[in-house]
């Protein structure tokens, strides 16, 4: 307390020292004049009297220079003046300063943006009163659990309530006459109480209310046009209408976490919730879970599952951090961990890049300062102060680049914070600025300043001070040089690495976009109908009503999408059995009903056997097609056409042809395999997805698709979408991917060959003398041209054969990131970096050499 | 010379002193030189060039606060005040002083 006191009336001080001196002056006039005024009434003439007081008071110098300690905090004074001396040295250079500053900032900037953007999707805080005491509850490996069990939970008042939530239903909003797909949240009626939502406008959903809806920021916003009288207005969601009691703050962040941001939350028993429940004070989650047994029997009586043994598999688990990521990531955890991970280390490395090219450039200063600092040092300046002082202008670099870093982390955040991915439950980050993301970058500038800034000013005040004083000038010694050498080969290494993922990303981007996805995006749209009052006789009119229009060659239903998350393929894992004989095959495989026009919008051609028929209808006998690689997994190398295959509970169909291989879930995916049924004997048909294929380009006719839809049913929600967008976004970790680690190499490899300049530069000048002796006896501009081209080339050979060595391993793990036409260990690879790099070395080479052949030997001699 | 015949101060004690000096009311530095050697009788003489230095330490530590005031005889001068910091500060070193002097005494009078 009493030094937190202190500390601010001495930072007062430093804030009004000029006042202070100038009050001193005056307290002490007064002082002296006061004596000499009682001295003048003991009977001393004015001037005896003023002279007499001065003398008693003796110096005013030393007082004031005493009273003036008192205040100081020396270390800081000597900061501030070590700062402003540093801060004169990069004003003199400021191409060197903008450079040094710059490329911290793009470093700094593009490494705390990654840290921000993968804190707040992996490790964000979900909004809630309470995180600590809030629990989910679950069995191992299944979070879903039924509305009968979640009542059994709930009146087992083993917790302060328990709530459940369902994030993955799909809500249609009927607005005039036609209706919207929406990202709906089924919630248990006392979900807001027991997790403790914060809401911004309005109030949370209470116990007991079976219509009411909380919407979120954005969709208030964006689709009710930021109302501000929205409470209370009626929404009809799934045929129902339900009141809008609130509205979420801009920054609610879901339970679920990893940016899921849904439309609203609503009042809805749906088939499964997760459940949370609220730990009571001062229960531990151990003396909860042990509450919890006696419970879970009678759950295992009443419920009898075969695959879920609440008894033995309960489990509670927190809902932040690494707890929420292990629940709800899956298997997605390692990859999402990795891709992050990894896009923190390559900005990491360019930071240190970065401070290699800032650390070598000090050293440098240092060492062509090394004559005034070992003058310095033999008058007596102790080391440590010196050091002090040398460590400033990195310190100064490091905050400025820190700073600007910050800067840039805000705008990049910004722009981030608004986009939104579109997976079936939508994903928007709010990435914001916070404490932990300060402490980072104030970390980082702290290790910046140790790295570049340490060694070269140990290193400039370890020279001995004769060997200094010596001789003037070329004093740099073989160990500077050796230092500086050694940052700019692990600069080219660590380039070679980040040039080698980079290429990797690139030639993966390249690779996916021009990947054959065996079927034609270029002429289809697809539109994605859910909620139709009568789903029997929607399709067969909304397929007649759109082969009605201009444009439009051929319409067919199915029930998936390639490629889109949205309506993603069946993917059973079944046994089968060939020609209904005994032998049975275990396949997974992506299944989809189709119509019979699906395989000619696709261009996905048949190529044994025949498409479906108008005939293949309900009641007529079962049929199927596969794709190449089921057939050969189900068949052989016989031709299936005509074979029968057994489905479990002995449903036999006819496989009538082989479709061409295509891609179904991922770009990414080997080998997959598909059966397609017609779309008309499927048991129950509820959402389907019409598929048209346009004469001209797609985006001309999407909206006229789209208007024809949704106008046949004001119930149904319709969302249309070209094939092409679709396709973009199944590139979206590809694009994101190759954008961040191209622009990471190449920037790395732009601050590696100004560093490999630098040094050159350097060491060229240094050697001009010698190089004016050689000249001088003879040396023709080849020896010359050898003698620099020489140490380029040492330098870049040395760093190339190391990057390329560390290269050849760290890419390895990148290749579950990579379509499987990108392999990381493949040499054009490798060799295709090296090129790069010996191309932009040559370019950094040029310009000290065409230097060093300059150099006159009356004028280099004479310079002596 | 008269000033060098007043005995050295106890290190430490001119802090006391002038919390004391200062705690019947605000006083200018002058002021509280001639207090103390008022109230001493002559006996402690406070080196001018040193009561700035401890005034200013003062501040610092929060003990004390300064004003400008004009004096008895209309010049502008700097006043010093205790504050209640310096009030508690005075209250404790002057326990300490009584006990240091009391034990002092009675090794002189008994050893």
């Amino acid at each position: 307390m009493a030094l937190w006191k202190e500390i601010g009336n001495r930072l007062g001080y430093l804030l009004r020292r000029s006042r202070f001196d100038r009050e001193f002056e005056d307290e002490m006039r007064f002082h002296i004049q006061a004596r000499a005024d009682e001295l003048e009434q003991a009977g001393l003439a004015g001037a005896d009297a003023l002279r007499q007081a001065r003398r008693e008071f003796g110096s005013t110098l030393r007082s004031g220079e005493e009273t003036r300690s008192a205040w100081q905090m020396r270390w800081l004074e000597d900061l501030s003046s070590d700062l402003r001396y540093a801060a004169r040295a990069l004003r003199r250079n400021p191409a060197m300063a903008l450079a040094a500053v710059g490329s911290l900032a793009l470093g700094i900037g593009a490494n705390t943006t990654m840290f921000s953007v993968a804190r707040e999707a992996l490790f964000s805080e979900p909004s809630c009163r309470d995180a600590q005491s809030l629990v989910e509850i679950s069995t191992r490996g299944n979070r879903w659990v039924t509305v009968a069990q979640y009542r059994f939970f709930r009146d087992a008042h083993v917790f302060d309530g328990v709530a459940g939530e369902n994030h993955e239903l799909p809500v249609n909003w009927r607005n005039g006459n036609r209706s919207y797909y929406l990202a709906g949240t089924h919630v248990s009626d006392n979900f807001f109480q027991v997790v403790g939502v914060p809401v911004a406008m309005g109030r949370p959903i209470e116990r007991g209310e079976t219509d009411a809806a909380v919407v979120t920021y954005g969709f208030w916003r964006n689709r009710l046009n930021g109302d501000p009288n929205v409470l209370g207005r009626k929404l009809e969601l799934d045929s129902k209408p339900y009141t809008i009691v609130g509205v979420l703050p801009r920054d609610h962040r879901m339970l679920v976490g990893f940016g899921f941001t849904p439309d609203l939350y609503l009042t809805k028993d749906p088939a499964g919730f997760m459940l949370y429940g609220r730990l009571p004070q001062g229960l531990t989650r151990q003396a909860a879970y042990a509450r919890l047994r006696p419970i879970c029997r009678d759950l295992d009586r009443v419920y009898p599952e075969a695959n879920r043994k609440w008894t033995e598999e309960v489990q509670l688990s927190g809902v932040g951090g690494m707890d929420r990521l292990r629940e709800m990531g899956g298997p997605m955890v390692i990859p999402a961990l990795a891709f992050f991970g990894m896009l923190v280390i390559v900005t990491a490395i360019v930071v240190l890049i970065a401070c290699a090219n800032i650390s070598s450039l000090l050293l440098a200063r240092a060492l062509t300062r090394s004559r005034e600092i070992a003058i310095r040092m033999s008058l007596g300046g102790s080391r440590g102060r010196l050091v002090r002082q040398l460590l400033a202008e990195s310190l100064l670099l490091a905050v400025l680049g820190t700073g600007a870093g910050l800067l840039l982390n805000l705008w990049l955040t910004r722009a981030l914070s608004g986009f939104r991915i579109p997976t079936p439950l939508p994903i928007e980050l709010i990435v914001q600025p916070d404490r932990l993301l300060l402490a980072y970058s104030c970390v980082v500038a702290f290790v910046v300043t140790l790295a570049t800034g340490l060694v070269p000013a140990l290193r400039a005040t370890r020279a001995g001070i004769g060997g200094a004083l010596k001789e003037g000038g070329r004093q740099t010694g073989p160990a500077g040089s050796r230092l500086r050498s050694a940052l700019v080969i692990g600069q080219l290494a660590v380039s070679i690495v980040l040039l080698s993922a980079g290429l990797l990303f690139i030639r993966n981007l390249i690779s996916a976009t021009s990947f054959n996805a065996g079927f034609d995006s270029a002429h289809t749209i697809a539109a994605a109908v859910q909620g139709q009052s009568d789903p029997e006789k929607f399709v067969d009119t909304a397929l007649a009503r759109l082969r009605a229009l201009p444009g439009i060659e051929a319409a067919s239903p199915a029930i998936a999408l390639p490629l889109n998350p949205f309506l993603a393929f069946n993917r059973p894992n079944e046994q089968l059995r060939p020609d209904a004989g005994s032998r049975t095959v275990r396949v997974e495989y992506n299944g989809n009903s189709v119509g019979p026009d699906y395989f000619r919008i696709m261009a996905i051609p048949i190529l044994q056997g025949r498409a479906f028929l108008d005939a293949d209808r309900a009641g007529a006998p079962g049929v199927v097609i596969l794709n190449q690689n089921m057939a050969r997994r189900l068949f052989g190398d016989t031709n299936p056409v005509g074979h029968v295959l057994r489905f479990p509970g002995d449903r036999d169909a006819t496989v009538v042809g082989i479709a061409r291989n295509s891609t179904y879930a991922t770009l990414g995916e080997k080998d997959a395999m598909a059966l397609y049924t017609p779309f008309a004997q499927l048991a129950t048909r509820r959402g389907a997805c019409l598929f048209v294929r346009t004469t001209g380009p797609p985006e001309a006719m999407a909206r006229k698709v789209d208007e024809t839809i949704a106008e046949l049913d004001a119930k149904a929600s319709v969302r249309t979408k070209v094939m092409r967008e679709v396709f973009n976004y199944a590139l979206l970790p590809s694009r994101a991917g190759a954008a961040v680690l191209g622009g990471m190499a190449l920037f790395g490899l732009m601050l590696a060959s100004i560093g490999l300049y630098g040094v050159l530069l350097y060491a060229t000048q240094q050697r001009i003398h010698e190089i004016g002796i050689r000249v001088a006896l003879g040396a023709a501009p080849g020896d010359v041209l050898a003698l620099v081209a020489g140490q380029s080339l040492e330098l870049v050979g040395t760093g190339m054969a190391i990057g390329l060595a560390i290269a050849a391993v760290a890419v390895r793990p990148l290749s579950m990131f990579l379509v499987p036409d990108v392999r990381p260990t493949d040499p054009l690879n490798f060799v295709a970096v090296a090129c790069v790099l010996a191309l932009v070395a040559g370019l950094a080479t040029v310009a000290p050499t065409a230097r060093a052949l300059r150099v006159d030997p009356a004028v280099a001699l004479r310079h002596e | 010379m008269e000033a060098n015949s007043a005995p050295e101060l106890l290190p430490g004690t001119l802090y006391l002193l002038i919390l004391r000096t200062l705690s019947r009311g605000p006083l200018h530095g002058y002021a509280i030189v001639k207090r103390i050697k008022e109230a001493s009788r002559e006996g402690l003489q406070v080196e001018d060039g040193s009561l700035y230095p401890a005034l200013n330490r003062m501040l610092v530590k929060g003990w004390l606060a300064a004003e400008w005031g004009v004096s008895e005889n209309n010049r502008k001068a700097r006043f010093y005040r205790l504050t209640p910091e310096g009030r508690k500060q005075l209250d404790q070193e002057a326990g300490e002083f009584d006990r240091l002097v009391r034990a002092i005494q009675l090794v002189m009078r008994t050893a």
